[in-house]
């Protein structure tokens, strides 16, 4: 029987191409456009999945996100410090500005000052140089791509001179830092350089970072952090998934990409609806044959689901396949889209949205195969 | 006629009746059948014959069971099909009945042997046996040489012997013709009917020809005719023998 059902369908090519292309369209539309929702979501955390050990982020209470931090007062490094159960803590300083590389390009850039000494927060991906580098005069670190934006076309290595706010800044070794947000050149520099760098506003500690010693629950102490400053303190995994909440809620990014998700599917689900329609009209003839012959409404109805499965399958394959050769091309490790990709999962909810919304599309198709009467044969 | 079983001859392989079908209501109401009683015997050829509209088609759907009659009783092989639920229509129907269509019905995706073995397929038969065995008739009706090929590569002789092929090989005892000649040339027409009455027809099977082809009327061995949704005469033919 799915040997015939596929004959059947095979016999056909011109509709099983339309329906396979619906299937594939909307299945790299779901695919695609998913996998750049999931990678501009990592990169509105992308400060603190580079921070790596960090236990405990601190923050003012008014900050909800680590893209928009209202700085404290120095002084409230010292008040964490002194917090039973704090190991150590670091300050971070961040801050977006303009840059210009000497003989090269303008970009924004994303400048974050780490501990002087303990280096705490900065990245651990150093391609080339190591945050020891930093120890000379000033000196900073650039990430790969945010070079080959400023100097296209050149070698990546140390030695070129910055500008940042009028303020020279040599280059000293190359990161891999993750990918950001809205910056196009991520710097690193120690925390007291940094701040020169911006020298605008009397505040300048955006956050507190916090790691506590083996053995002792962080929520323990974060709590105790926020009882004894007054101010907020999130373990590094609830403080990414806030940032995450906060562009979800407060931007159009969900609202624009649902609708090129919904769209691709709805698209994609007339197209297979109307064709698979088409398909089921041309071949009612021939399930009613099968009735005649004896074929029961049962295994008629496995007969179009397989033949329904067959398309979303190869469908689905095509069209997934399409998707991970966009994101092969386009999110090599030196591309503006670095660090994009298809989560493991996404390709099972694109799966699971596609098989609902090809059974809602076809069910009426089916309705038609499993109410034709056989009696038709008999009519010319 | 003389080499088969009279006891045989005898049996009902189809009884209607007082079978009753009316389409739609109101006016638009249709009497398609006014109390039908109507046998067809095993080892038999049936024809029914009338002008079109008198209700012929109906009657064949409602004997295969692809209708329900709304009064009256029909029997199939010894089966009312009025107590067949279900699943267990369609089963019988695949089991014990073999169509011969006006249009012949062959699924232009599949081949001939593919086409010829739907019927076993349906009734579970593995696709592998279904096929040698499709071949193995075809190759009896003289489609030897088609095998691999699509019903619209064959002429319309071919595709009706094909249809043929078809009805025939799960080996029912009851094979249905709607208009079995009517795409066909005269001198197809009669090659078909004769590969029906000498190789389809035997003792344990019935063959129902409906038509309006009168120069197939030879070919049976009984003839209804049927008026206005009724069965107005039946004879018994002896003519066969003068067409061979």
């Amino acid at each position: 029987m799915r040997s015939l059902a596929l004959k059947i369908l095979f016999g056909d090519r011109a509709k099983l191409f339309g329906l396979i292309a619906g299937v594939a369209f909307a299945t790299v539309l779901i695919t695609q456009q998913g996998g750049l929702f999931v990678g501009l979501m990592t990169r509105v955390q992308n400060v603190i999945a580079d921070a790596g050990d960090v236990d405990i982020w601190v923050m003012d209470p008014s900050t909800e996100q680590v893209n928009l931090a209202k700085p404290m007062r120095y002084a409230q490094l010292l008040k964490v410090r002194g917090v039973p159960g704090v190991a150590s803590a670091a300050p971070l300083f961040k801050a977006n500005l303009p840059v210009r590389g000497q003989g090269g390009k303008a970009r924004t850039a994303m400048l974050l000052g780490v501990d002087n000494t303990t280096y705490t927060g900065i990245t651990k991906r150093f391609l080339i140089g190591s945050p020891v580098n930093l120890r000379q005069p000033d000196a900073i670190a650039i990430d790969r791509v945010g070079f080959m934006r400023l100097w296209p076309g050149e070698p990546v290595k140390p030695g070129k001179i910055l500008e940042l706010n009028d303020r020279r800044a040599k280059i000293v070794a190359i990161t891999d830092a993750a990918a950001a947000f809205s910056a196009q050149v991520i710097l690193h520099t120690p925390y007291n350089r940094a701040s020169k760098y911006v020298p605008h506003g009397r505040n300048r500690l955006s956050f507190v970072l916090v790691k506590v010693p083996t053995g002792i629950d962080p929520k323990i102490v974060a709590a105790e952090i926020e009882q004894r400053t007054g101010l907020k303190a999130e373990l590094s995994q609830s403080f990414s998934e806030a940032t995450v909440r906060y562009y979800l809620k407060n931007t159009g990014i969900t609202i624009n990409f649902a609708t090129t998700i919904i769209l691709g599917i709805v698209v994609g689900m007339a197209i297979v609806g109307l064709t698979f329609s088409l398909f089921v009209n041309d071949n009612l003839k021939h399930y009613a044959v099968l009735k005649a012959l004896g074929a029961t409404n049962f295994r008629l109805a496995k007969l179009v689901a397989y033949q329904i499965a067959v398309v979303t399958f190869i469908g689905f394959a095509i069209g997934t396949g399409v998707a991970a050769a966009f994101f092969e091309l386009v999110s090599s490790p030196t591309s503006a889209l670095r660090g994009f990709f298809i989560p493991w999962w996404m390709p099972l909810i694109t799966l699971a949205v596609m098989s609902l919304s090809i059974i809602l599309s076809t069910s009426i198709a089916l309705r038609r195969v499993l109410v034709v009467e056989a009696a038709t044969v008999f009519r010319v | 006629m003389n080499h088969i079983d009279t006891q045989i001859i005898n049996r009902d392989a189809v009884f209607c009746s007082n079978v009753v079908k009316a389409f739609g209501r109101g006016e638009t109401r249709t009497q398609a059948l006014n109390g039908v009683n109507f046998s067809a015997r095993l080892g038999e050829m049936t024809f029914v014959i009338g002008p079109s509209g008198c209700g012929k088609t109906t009657l064949l759907s409602i004997i295969t069971g692809v209708l329900a009659a709304d009064l009256g009783h029909v029997e199939v092989l010894g089966t009312s099909l009025a107590e067949l639920k279900g699943t267990m229509l369609p089963r019988f129907r695949g089991e014990n009945i073999g169509l011969v269509l006006q249009q012949f019905n062959l699924l232009p995706a599949l081949n001939l042997v593919e086409n010829v073995a739907i019927p076993l397929i349906l009734q579970g038969v593995r696709e592998r046996e279904a096929n040698e065995r499709s071949i193995r008739l075809l190759e009896e009706l003289g489609l030897a040489h088609h095998l691999p090929k699509h019903p619209y590569e064959l002429s319309v002789g071919q595709q009706q012997r094909v249809a043929v092929a078809r009805a025939l090989i799960h080996e029912p005892r009851l094979i249905v013709c709607d208009e079995p000649t009517a795409a066909l040339d005269a001198e197809t027409g009669l090659k078909v009917m004769h590969l029906l009455r000498e190789t389809v027809l035997s003792p344990e099977r019935a063959i129902i020809v409906v038509t309006h082809d009168d120069r197939i009327e030879p070919f049976a061995d009984r003839i209804a005719y049927m008026i206005d949704g009724r069965i107005e005469q039946v004879v018994g033919c002896d003519q066969y023998e003068r067409v061979l």
